[in-house]
């Protein structure tokens, strides 16, 4: 099965003043596992079912395979649905709900047999037939959902939130059980998701939305290692974001940033922005130096807690500014010579120093 | 031996204090209120169950008891049991005859109807949907003058007789299937339907294949709802009644029993009684064996179900 392109194109959705969906524009190639991640409310399921044809776009368009299909109703679109609630029909049993969409199509009586095992077969479900769905546990109706869907060879399969509902041991196994079948398939996933942990670790690449608007589409590597605005660094639970003030690029292409009073270079992120936002750091790039040491991206600051980890050592610092960061430091065996109390210079290497794009979407952890 | 005499001895409560903490029963539902609840149903149902036992009076009082006779006033009275008497015997037929074509009617009527106005929206929408409450709170005098009046007047090539009181009971009716089924609708979602959709299916299967087989135990307990409506009805079918050979049930009993009533009279609405119950019997019977499966999940309708009577 090739194909599966979809674009969504300034895509909108208003329900009365609010915009659930706020001028998206997506483009996800044939056969990507591509995540929808952000918090509850963020306008995750209406794109999903603007894909599907639930709800009808305020406006834009939605291109599947380079055709427009905006104004075409559900059930001619090829892309198929598992719900978040699965949404089997409870008086058909199991035979009968993965076999309803290819009666549909007129499939002959023996193909649609066929056919129905082998999904059966692929969602290890065999012999379980004649069961309804009231008789199965939340993982095997999960797997009766999907099948139901991929029995139709669908060009592109949507999935909100499909492993909500289960525990956590169970969630683990299917997401590794998941990722296989969608490389086994080769269709394109659209994957709904409000956990980060499960996005970064079943997606080609990541789209995270807040407030209807996209904040950031990467592979998941980029998403968390290069986190382009505020938003997603907070989302992610990035460490050592810090206060900053940026007054845009120098001569040397880097970002002239303010940390709390004290002039500093952001070398990495983009090197344009201006005004209030937020820098990051990751912990094992931070250096602490002597008091006193010289040289630019340098901050006096107070050891506060030291922490061994084995082969590393935590260090959480009080900067100057008033923010805490943490440093990590590899254990060579050699005394590490700062202990709790002990006053440092802290050097935030400008060449690993982010600065971030500050979107102004509210952050979860500003919440708690 | 000694440390049992040496043990501190309490009181056993007294006879007026078990009773008081039996009553009161810190552990589970207070008695109290069980109690008054069963004194309540048997002051309800005595009535009804002394009209009943008359009817098996083997005399002709229907308030002194002259020994019991199982079938004298509903079979082997030749000219006043339920059968021997042609007028009860034709009473009996008209109910059954309004019941079911009422129930067959009304039904259909109403599935379309709760289909249509859940989903619709919009200002004429909820209209609508208010105006379908109005048999449930009228008074059923003014519902029954209110048709006498537009099949008198209005409707004038409609005579008063069976058709118009079909009509009737249809209009009353109505809305009970209305808020049954919507009630149903509401608790079964528009998941369903949008994954009919999303498989491909066109909105008359979607409608054919998931939604009404959905709605079965509602269509059902419908029809059985009505059916009991129908044949208690006393006030419309009497508005619209063409004289005695409409006379219906209900309206018997009552012009017999303001005469010299027999226990004939009690036969036949204990029938009537029987026939009530057994289709709420049936009703509720057939629906909690449609929606097994989703009590024992909980996850569909449980809100619709817990709320009672209407979604039955
Ligand atoms: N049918 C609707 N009517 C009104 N508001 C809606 C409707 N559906 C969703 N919303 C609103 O749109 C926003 C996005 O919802 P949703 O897409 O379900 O978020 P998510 O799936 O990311 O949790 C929410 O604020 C929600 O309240
Ligand atoms: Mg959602």
């Amino acid at each position: 099965m090739s194909g599966g392109e979809i674009e969504l194109i300034d895509l909108n959705k208003h329900f009365g003043p609010h915009r659930a969906v706020d001028n998206i524009n997506l483009q996800i190639p044939g056969g990507e596992f591509f995540s929808l991640l952000g918090s509850s409310g963020c306008g995750k399921t209406t794109t999903l079912r603007m894909i599907a044809g639930f709800e009808r776009p305020t406006s834009g368009q939605i291109v599947l395979d380079g055709a427009d299909m905006t104004e075409t109703p559900p059930h001619k679109r090829h892309v198929n649905t598992v719900f978040q609630s699965y949404a089997l029909f409870p008086h058909l049993n199991v035979f009968d709900n993965v076999a309803f969409g290819l009666r549909r199509q007129k499939v002959e009586p023996d193909q649609v047999k066929r056919r129905v095992n082998e999904a059966l077969e692929l969602v290890q479900l065999t012999s379980f037939e004649k069961r309804k769905p009231a008789q199965m546990s939340g993982g095997q109706q999960q797997r009766v959902a999907l099948a139901r869907a991929l029995v139709l060879k669908p060009a592109v399969l949507l999935l909100d939130e499909p492993l909500g509902a289960l525990d956590a041991r169970l969630r683990k196994q299917l997401q590794v059980e998941l990722k296989s079948l969608q490389q086994q398939v080769g269709i394109t996933f659209v994957y709904v998701t409000h956990d980060q942990e499960e996005a970064l670790t079943m997606s080609d690449r990541i789209a995270v939305m807040s407030n209807g608007r996209i904040e950031q589409v990467a592979p998941p590597e980029e998403i968390y290692e290069a986190p382009a605005t505020v938003f997603v660094a907070d989302f992610l639970g990035v460490s050592n974001l810090m206060d900053a003030v940026a007054s845009g690029s120098d001569a040397t292409g880097r970002c002239k940033v303010k940390v709390g009073g004290f002039d500093c270079y952001a070398g990495r992120g983009s090197a344009d922005a201006t005004g209030t936002t937020k820098v990051t750091i990751r912990p094992e790039r931070v250096r602490l130096e002597p008091k006193g040491t010289g040289g630019e991206n340098r901050i006096p600051g107070t050891v506060q807690r030291w922490v061994y980890l084995g082969n590393s050592v935590q260090l959480i610092v009080g900067l100057a500014t008033g923010a805490k960061i943490q440093a990590l430091m590899q254990n060579t065996g050699e005394e590490i010579p700062y202990r709790e109390g002990a006053e440092v210079a802290v050097h935030l290497p400008a060449t690993a120093l982010r600065i971030l794009e500050d979107t102004g979407a509210p952050l979860a952890s500003a919440e708690d | 031996m000694t440390a049992v005499t040496e043990r501190r001895r309490i009181a056993a409560p007294s006879t007026a204090q078990r009773i008081r903490n039996w009553i009161l029963n810190p552990w589970g539902e207070p008695r109290g209120l069980v109690v008054i609840t069963w004194i309540y149903v048997a002051i309800s149902i005595v009535p009804v169950v002394v009209a009943i036992m008359f009817s098996f009076n083997a005399g002709r009082s229907v308030t002194a008891w002259q020994g019991f006779s199982l079938t004298r006033w509903y079979l082997d009275d030749p000219r006043s049991s339920v059968i021997g008497d042609p007028r009860l015997q034709h009473a009996l037929l008209q109910s059954l005859k309004l019941a079911g074509l009422t129930m067959l009617i009304a039904t259909p009527l109403g599935v379309m109807l709760a289909l249509g106005l859940a989903r619709w929206r919009g200002r004429l929408a909820s209209a609508s949907n208010f105006i379908m409450l109005f048999p449930l709170v009228t008074p059923e005098l003014v519902m029954g003058v209110s048709l006498f009046l537009v099949f008198v007047n209005l409707f004038t090539f409609i005579p008063l007789g069976t058709t118009a009181q079909v009509m009737g009971h249809v209009t009353f009716s109505l809305s009970y299937v209305v808020v049954i089924v919507r009630g149903r609708l509401f608790s079964i979602g528009r998941q369903y339907e949008e994954a009919a959709a999303d498989l491909g299916a066109t909105p008359w299967e979607t409608l054919r294949l998931v939604v009404l087989p959905l709605l079965l135990p509602a269509i059902f307990s419908s029809l059985m709802m009505v059916f009991a409506i129908s044949i208690d009805d006393f006030v419309i079918s009497a508005w619209l009644s063409c004289g005695s050979s409409c006379d219906t049930v209900p309206i018997r009993v009552y012009s017999s029993t303001r005469g010299a009533p027999l226990p004939s009279i009690n036969a036949l609405a204990t029938v009537m009684v029987a026939m009530t119950l057994t289709a709420i019997g049936i009703a509720w019977v057939v629906h909690r064996y449609m929606t097994r499966g989703e009590r024992r999940t909980g996850k569909q309708g449980g809100m619709t179900q817990a709320m009672g009577a209407f979604d039955l």
